[in-house]
């Protein structure tokens, strides 16, 4: 167990976190490929960035239009997308795994802010995927990987909140922490190749949604060489 | 989580199919909305091709590859959808109808689809699958308001408009739009009603005469001028149903004095290429600019139509030029602009009705004219009132994207596509409600009929008409004949108290 505690959180953490980065950074990559592609073949540049700028800062801050419609669950979504973030980076006993193989260190939560946002994450994740059972309009759009998502991540939360708060013993400890790293290190893993992606992606939405009704400027004449529907009547 | 309430009477009712069964089955399709018979052989690859094909030269694979990359499916779209609201049908929720667009692009277009279908062997495109996507695609309105409220920034609205273009091409186009827009390209007299011109010429002549009569101001409709500042395009059904928005367009180009002409080569704004095909959009813009271009006119004007505007605002310079196409404004745009620049005078004491405004989507969602006629309505209504959510999160009439023009769909329209309007209407209390857009007028006066509500529905510059207040300098009747006129129960023409209904 110890070994593969070791392992877990060793290379294979290691691998699993290059993976991420360089998923992303490939996705984004090919994001940023295809935007400027289209940018160079579109008939009108003239972009409209204050409408981009305003409606992306809408949704990265999420202050007022998110709570228009749906409160309940915005309310929900948002604290718990906080506490993804914010307890994984800024817990103490990650920053010290960080400050002992790579040497980098950064202030850390103070324990009853970590003890609650961690405690709140998981409930606001618990009420989500209730949400995602109950609710006709998002059970009945949820796919497999909607739920698995959820409780996937819930994983390393769960465990991590036991052993760090909970008096369990050192083999129900190790077990427990083993699932912790070895879950963080899957979601790790997965993230660039799954819907989690728009943790990257989501911020430049609304531009490739402008950038997408920039249409080239002979689509008319190329579809219809390729279709064979030149001169074909309406 | 709904907000509208249709009865099931009314939701039976709305969809109904009206088509006959050995239409169907000639067709080989299922939809409420009429389609010409065309090739129903092997759909499923000949979708592909066309899709393929699309995605070579256009750029909408960039979109695609981003949005499958991270759907959420999180339905606060079902929220903001008006059709969903009134279904309750989960396959109304615009994520699930983009979704099947999408699933088929992950399938049959990127590496990891393809390798998924060769180990499981299935997730192949099929014909029931086209069926709902052709059903799905023309029950949304593609106002684009659900697009407001993805977290991720989808733009549903585009999906549709992909899925309704590949469509298209291979036959399956509501007939409706396909007569219109073949009238529009192919037909005598170059628009979508078929109008000729010496019939264009005599309505424009017999609104002169009836604005004379009324304003006793010589108000024209100059044809064909060469040189003008704007070259004036309005949805070609206003010459035959939107009499009072013509006269009072023409009558605040009578108080500036700015030069326009209506080119008679080439006079209709209607664009159904923003409903259905990038192709249609592209030729039939073309022609706009062709006409700017033979009068040498400095500016397209574009009537009070919403899609008309936005496609023309937003795609003249795709199509034509770049940089150097012709600025496109619209005639509200205009209008406040000489509004706001003291060259029009509106009589507050008019319009005494309650007044409310309805934004077209395609002038709203993008926050492109939303305070404008609203600035110039409460200058001169003095019982101005806001329906809520306005601006840009307006609620669609339940008529865009190109559903107004299939009378075959009405019943689906003024209920399931119209009762979230209808009950904003209602709950506003407006005697009058301005619908500066053809579509949604026509749309609007419809609901306001079946949904039994106590309003008018006009344009904005019926209004503008009413109210517009003429220098001296242009009136050309003498004062006895004005006199004369009151007495014979017509208003004096320089305070347009009494605006005649027509």
């Amino acid at each position: 167990m110890g070994f593969l505690l070791q392992f877990a959180r060793g290379p294979l953490f290691r691998l699993c976190f290059i993976i991420m980065l360089l998923g992303l950074a490939r996705i984004l990559f090919l994001d940023f490929w295809g935007a400027q592609k289209v940018y160079r073949r579109a008939g009108d540049k003239k972009m409209p960035w204050r409408l981009i700028a305003s409606r992306t800062f809408e949704w990265v801050f999420p202050v007022k239009r998110v709570f228009r419609n749906r409160q309940v669950y915005s309310f929900f979504s948002i604290l718990f997308h906080i506490g993804l973030i914010i307890v994984p980076v800024f817990l103490f006993a990650h920053i010290s795994l960080w400050k002992s193989s790579v040497g980098i260190s950064w202030p850390a939560l103070p324990y009853w802010w970590a003890f609650w946002l961690t405690a709140a994450t998981i409930v606001f994740a618990t009420l989500m995927l209730v949400e995602r059972l109950v609710v006709k309009s998002i059970h009945s759009l949820s796919r497999g990987q909607d739920y698995l998502w959820l409780l996937l991540l819930l994983l390393p939360f769960v465990t991590g909140f036991v052993c760090a708060n909970l008096n369990i013993s050192a083999g129900v400890y190790q077990f427990l922490m083993l699932v912790h790293v070895l879950s963080g290190d899957l979601i790790f893993f997965m993230t660039p190749f799954t819907k989690i992606a728009h943790c990257v992606l989501a911020p430049f939405s609304q531009v490739i949604d402008a950038l997408a009704w920039k249409f080239p400027p002979k689509t008319d004449e190329d579809i219809c060489a390729t279709l064979s529907k030149k001169g074909a009547p309406v | 989580m709904r907000t509208t309430v249709v009865t099931d009477e009314e939701r039976k009712k709305a969809l109904a199919s009206t088509k006959k069964p050995e239409v169907v089955e000639r067709q080989k399709l299922n939809v409420r909305y009429h389609v010409e018979d065309c090739d129903v052989n092997d759909r499923p690859r000949r979708f592909l091709e066309v899709f393929a094909a699309i995605l070579k030269h256009s750029n909408y694979k960039m979109v695609l590859d981003h949005f499958i990359r991270m759907t959420g499916r999180c339905s606060r779209c079902a929220v903001a959808c008006h059709i969903y609201q009134a279904t309750d049908d989960p396959k109304d929720i615009p994520c699930y109808r983009s979704g099947l667009l999408l699933d088929v692009y992950r399938r049959h277009f990127t590496m990891g689809g393809l390798l998924k279908g060769r180990i499981s062997g299935g997730g192949y495109l099929t014909d029931e699958k086209i069926q709902e996507v052709a059903e799905s695609f023309w029950n949304c309105t593609a106002c684009r308001r659900c697009a407001l409220e993805c977290p991720l920034g989808l733009d549903h609205g585009l999906i549709t408009h992909l899925g309704r273009y590949i469509l298209s091409e291979i036959g399956i186009v509501p007939r409706a739009l396909a007569v219109s827009v073949r009238a529009q390209l192919e037909g005598p007299f170059h628009n979508t009603s078929a109008v000729p011109v010496p019939a264009l010429k005599d309505t424009l002549e017999f609104l002169e005469d009836d604005m004379f009569e009324e304003k006793s101001v010589e108000i024209k409709f100059p044809t064909d001028v060469e040189g003008s500042d704007y070259v004036f395009f309005a949805p070609v059904s206003d010459y035959l149903m939107e009499a009072d928005s013509l006269m009072g367009i023409a009558a605040v180009f009578a108080a500036t004095g700015d030069s326009w002409t209506i080119g008679t080569g080439y006079f209709d704004a209607i664009n159904y290429g923003l409903f259905y095909n990038d192709r249609i959009l592209e030729r039939v813009i073309k022609n706009v600019d062709q006409e700017t271009r033979r009068l040498k006119g400095k500016h397209v004007l574009i009537g009070e139509c919403g899609h008309a505007s936005r496609v023309a605002k937003n795609f003249m310079p795709t199509y034509c030029g770049g940089e150097d196409s012709v600025p496109v404004i619209n005639i509200l745009e205009y209008t406040y602009k000489v509004w706001k620049e003291g060259r029009l005078n509106l009589n507050p004491d008019v319009i005494t009705e309650k007044i409310a405004y309805h934004d077209p989507c395609n002038f709203a969602r993008n926050r492109w004219i939303v305070n404008q006629p609203r600035e110039v309505l409460r200058s001169f209504c003095k019982n101005y009132v806001e329906m809520t959510p306005a601006g840009e999160d307006n609620i669609c009439c339940g008529g865009g994207g190109g559903a107004v023009s299939m009378d075959e769909l009405r019943p689906y329209r003024t209920t399931i596509g119209g009762k979230l309007k209808a009950e904003q209407i209602r709950k506003s209390g407006c005697e009058i409600l301005v619908a500066p857009c053809a579509n949604c007028k026509k749309q609007l006066r419809e609901l306001v009929e079946d949904q039994g509500l106590d309003c008018r529905v006009v344009g904005f510059h019926d209004l503008v008409y009413k109210a517009i207040k003429f220098d001296d300098s242009l009136l050309v009747r003498k004062e006895e004949e004005v006199t004369a006129g009151q007495n014979n129960g017509l208003s004096d023409p320089r305070d347009s108290s009494e605006g005649k209904e027509k």
